[in-house]
């Protein structure tokens, strides 16, 4: 039965990855293409590597650090490297209605 | 059209490749005559559950002494390069003067501890597991990388990470030499007791190599990285 669950939860994490794939394929500009590939990516990680702590009860502890470090590290690294992009002006793509970020820099101190 | 159909030629040759390699490969259920006898002698005679590891820093402790000295020259180099060209402003205008953000600071304060806690669990399990002094050495210094990316005032002390390089390389020699004195030859791990096999303190002299290796790789890619980064000011 574990083994079962354990197999799902990884299928499941490899829909994810699939999709992200995807989306890096897909998506119009960087930062759509980075938020597909983060969002999709660590959820995927984190499905491959619970279904695998519930396929190998043993290896638990280890892979829960794996999954505490994918999860402190994905979103970490893609936000500076979305930072670093609109840092050197790549421009956005047709359709982007609102930029945080620049009202955030214009008003500072205003409400988030 | 013609674009799509040399994309799918090369993705079809490609796959061909592989195929071919898939097709080809029969797995190999016992080992060459070399492997095979280190695997049955690194047990036995250095008393490590890692082969790799054993035969890194015993059977080609000398090789390994060579690599590091070839770091350490390349560590050198870029010194001597990259040292004499102060900023100029060309780099400085490059480089934007803006801060990392809160989220990564705070990030990498709570990843630095953890990256150097697991390099040095990568180290000390050399003997044991997959791990030691390069790799664990690697580990560290990505550590100060993400240091130095994120807090750009930060300077590390370059006379304690070349002081502190120099003393484990001078070490790591003297530990090969007493093998030469009291056991089988230049770096033989048995110069301590091999002790009780897979246990933490184990496999004689390994250990202490691994950690020797580990500091000096670490501090001459912490000195490299430093070098590297474009002078602020």
């Amino acid at each position: 039965m574990t083994e079962l669950i354990g197999s799902i939860l990884v299928l499941l994490g490899a829909i994810f990855h699939f999709s992200a794939g995807l989306g890096m394929l897909r998506m119009p500009d960087v930062y759509t293409r980075m938020q597909a590939g983060t969002k999709a990516s660590t959820l995927g990680n984190t499905l491959v590597l619970l279904g695998l702590a519930i396929y190998q009860p043993g290896w638990g502890l280890k892979l829960l650090i794996i999954v505490y470090f994918v999860l402190m590290t994905n979103p970490i690294s893609s936000h500076a490297l979305a930072r670093a992009a609109y840092g050197i002006r790549i421009p956005m793509a047709g359709g982007t209605g609102i930029d945080a970020l620049r009202h955030a820099r214009r008003n500072p101190g205003g409400r988030k | 059209m013609i674009q799509r159909l040399f994309a799918a030629a090369a993705v079809g040759s490609l796959g061909l490749v592989f195929a071919s390699l898939a097709v080809g490969y029969s797995e190999q259920y016992s080992l060459r005559p070399l492997a095979e006898s280190y695997v049955r002698l690194v047990p036995l005679e250095l008393g490590a559950p890692n082969v790799i590891t054993g035969i890194l820093l015993t059977y080609r402790g000398f090789d390994t002494l060579g690599e590091v000295a070839v770091l350490f020259m390349v560590a050198a180099g870029v010194g001597l390069v990259l040292s004499r060209q102060p900023a100029r402003g060309r780099a400085s205008t490059k480089m934007r003067s803006d801060e990392a953000s809160e989220i990564v600071r705070t990030g990498a304060e709570i990843l630095v501890p953890l990256i150097c806690i697991f390099a040095a669990y990568i180290i000390m399990n050399g003997h044991l597991s997959a791990g030691g002094g390069f790799q664990g050495g690697a580990v560290i210094a990505s550590g100060v990388l993400l240091t130095l990316l994120v807090f750009p005032q930060y300077q590390p002390n370059l006379e304690f990470l070349s002081i502190a390089e120099s003393i484990a390389g001078a070490l790591f020699v003297l530990v090969g030499v007493a093998g030469l004195i009291t056991a089988g030859g230049f770096l033989d791990n048995r110069i301590f007791p091999l002790g009780q096999f897979g246990a933490f303190f184990s496999a004689g002299a390994i250990p202490l190599l691994s950690a020797l290796l580990g500091i000096k790789v670490g501090c001459e890619l912490s000195v490299i990285l430093e070098r590297f980064r474009p002078q602020k000011r």
